[in-house]
């Protein structure tokens, strides 16, 4: 196991190594003549290459990178061109909003989906079961988005009962800022959840075709024990993949619902400097958010190996 | 166990009834949607972008109108169709490039293991990439559309399909049968297309159809930002956008794209149920 482990961790290391070469690239490729953008249309070429060397955007790009990478690796996350605001001080003002909000969907998402999936795989072939299959199809096909503009029209405008957007800081008033995190992680969460329940309920129907399982149902477990006990460990495997996958997903929905609510989160700071075209936040904030990505698939493959050691061996 | 004996014959045959309902609704909704999108393609009943200041905001039910006009004095028939079109055609390319690639990946790094960290990784790069953003991105360098829509999701959707590929492969190959086929002397080619790709068809196409309804969800969340779909084109996300930034969310303008893309969305979700209760008879039969 702790080669395992071990093996994982250099991985981790030399996948985000990888990937912020790309980001870098991606980003720089986007940014276009970052100069120009800045100092607007009416500019003269003399005056864009004194900013440009100013900022350092004339040095080979590779010079750039490294230059980033070192600093990023320092703790240095940059800072904005225009306000000089620090990269890693904006990063730390949003996080407040977009992490509860991220998280909080992912868990009740959880909480919501594990029982009700295998709840309707064990149900499949009665009316109940098909109910929550049918909730689960019709929470699917609804978008993020408009999920989060019904809820805030009956919730928000036709109730009263909770804000339709805006943020109020947690050090000002928190339970103004859970009033306004409750309807987004609401809407993040059902949505997430259905999808969730979708695969619980595949995954553990899939399980409940084979040959172990019957062999347990044989052995003299009841159904329930059975599907606990032998099936969920097996459908464990899939459903973790699909939680990785949720997690990325995750982030993206965030994105909408942050712009569906107007919270001042991550996302849309991010959706500001790429339209401000300040590159190195920008850079630097999505390489945060990689790495909080990546950081959840770490844990779901070392959870791979944990529940499955036909893997950790096979390794 | 005697209830056993007796049982999977009459449940089998329930099992088979049951499972064409879903197949049916679902393949009657998406042809439904494929159709008014392949119409709207020869013939709409207005343009899309031609505005008429004398009709603004006709409510649903007008003659010549039937879903209205929007803020502009647009038509929204003529918009919903166009919309639907363009849903279907993203969600349908994307899912299925996604599937075609993440299905050859996946494969491969359960197969190969030389092979499988490369893949991973990659795979694990690409998915880190937080989608919307690599959108907005993409959508900044080569200018937002169909072709960059197409691009990013199935950038971003090609990992999943990798993933559960290479999990659910790995689950088979793991089996007895498996050992047994090698025992015999067949070769990595003959099992992964002879025993696996048949074996985890079921959650392929399940997952197809989910990424299909992704794609179409996507499509739409990405033209509500509005890095997705723009004017002179259509979508139903874009539609949403608008009818929220121009007239809030309490008009009813902003329930019929919605209403589109859920239908759509069940439409293929239902098909894709049906689907795999269709092509693996194993999981009627044999569910208890």
């Amino acid at each position: 196991m702790g080669r395992f482990i071990l093996r994982r961790l250099v991985f981790f290391a030399i996948t985000l190594l990888i990937t912020s070469v790309l980001i870098f690239a991606l980003i720089r490729a986007a940014g276009g003549n970052v100069a120009a953008i800045l100092l607007g249309k009416n500019s003269s070429a003399e005056e864009i290459l004194k900013l440009s060397t100013e900022l350092g955007l004339e040095r080979p790009l590779p010079v750039q990178y490294f230059e980033w990478m070192n600093n990023f690796l320092h703790g240095d996350l940059g800072q904005a061109f225009r306000s000089k605001q620090l990269a890693s001080h904006l990063i730390w003002t949003q996080a407040p909003v977009s992490v509860p909000l991220s998280l909080g969907g992912l868990l009740l998402a959880i909480i919501i989906a594990i029982p009700l999936g295998t709840y309707a795989a064990k149900n499949f072939n009665k009316p109940s079961g098909a109910f929550v299959a049918l909730l689960s199809q019709i929470g699917i096909a609804i978008p993020v988005f408009w999920a989060g503009l019904l809820l805030s029209l009956v919730f928000g405008v036709h109730l009263g009962l909770l804000p339709t957007g805006g943020w109020v800081p947690w050090t000002e008033n928190w339970v103004g800022s859970l009033r306004s995190l409750v309807l987004p992680v609401f809407t993040l969460g059902i949505v997430m959840a259905s999808t969730l329940t979708r695969y619980t309920r595949t995954a553990i129907l899939d399980v409940m075709n084979e040959d172990f399982v019957r062999t347990a149902r044989a052995s003299g477990m009841s159904r329930r024990v059975a599907l606990i006990k032998v099936g969920l460990r097996n459908a464990s495997l899939p459903l973790v993949t699909v939680l990785g996958l949720l997690a990325a997903e995750m982030v993206g929905g965030t994105v909408i619902i942050e712009k569906v609510y107007s919270l001042p989160g991550i996302s849309r700071m991010i959706l500001d400097n790429v339209t401000a075209r300040e590159v190195v936040v920008v850079q630097s904030t999505v390489m945060v958010i990689v790495i909080y990505v990546m950081t959840i698939n770490l844990i779901i493959d070392l959870a791979y190996g944990l529940l499955d050691p036909r893997i950790r061996v096979g390794k | 166990m005697s209830e056993n004996i007796k049982a999977p014959k009459i449940r089998a045959k329930k099992g088979r009834k049951k499972s064409r309902l879903p197949l049916i609704m679902g393949a009657s909704i998406t042809l439904i949607m494929v159709i008014i999108g392949l119409i709207s393609i020869f013939w709409i009943p207005l343009d899309v972008n031609e505005s008429d200041p004398s009709i603004r905001m006709l409510p649903i039910g007008t003659p010549g109108h039937l879903f209205g006009t929007d803020y502009l004095g647009r038509d929204v028939t003529s918009m919903l169709m166009t919309g639907v079109r363009t849903s279907v055609i993203i969600g349908a390319c994307s899912a299925f490039l996604a599937l075609f690639i993440g299905t050859m990946f996946g494969m491969l790094a359960a197969s190969v293991s030389k092979l499988d960290e490369p893949i991973m990784r990659t795979a694990d790069i690409f998915m880190a990439m937080p989608g919307i953003i690599f959108a907005l991105v993409l959508a900044s360098t080569i200018g937002a559309g169909y072709l960059t829509t197409i691009f990013a999701l199935t950038s971003f959707f090609t990992p999943a399909f990798v993933r559960v590929t290479r999990a659910s492969s790995m689950r088979v190959l793991a089996e007895d049968y498996i050992s047994v086929a090698r025992l015999y002397g067949r070769g990595k080619l003959f099992i992964t297309f002879r025993h696996v790709l048949p074996n985890i068809s079921s959650i392929l196409i399940v997952q197809f159809t989910i990424y299909f309804a992704a794609g179409v969800l996507s499509e739409a969340g990405l033209s509500f930002l509005g890095v997705g779909i723009n004017r002179p084109s259509v979508s139903l996300g874009m539609m949403l956008h608008e009818a929220v930034e121009q007239i809030g969310i309490t008009d009813p303008l902003g329930v019929w794209p919605g209403l589109g893309i859920v239908i759509l969305v069940i439409g293929l979700n239902l098909l894709g149920d049906g689907l795999r209760d269709y092509f693996d008879p194993r999981f009627s039969q044999r569910a208890r």
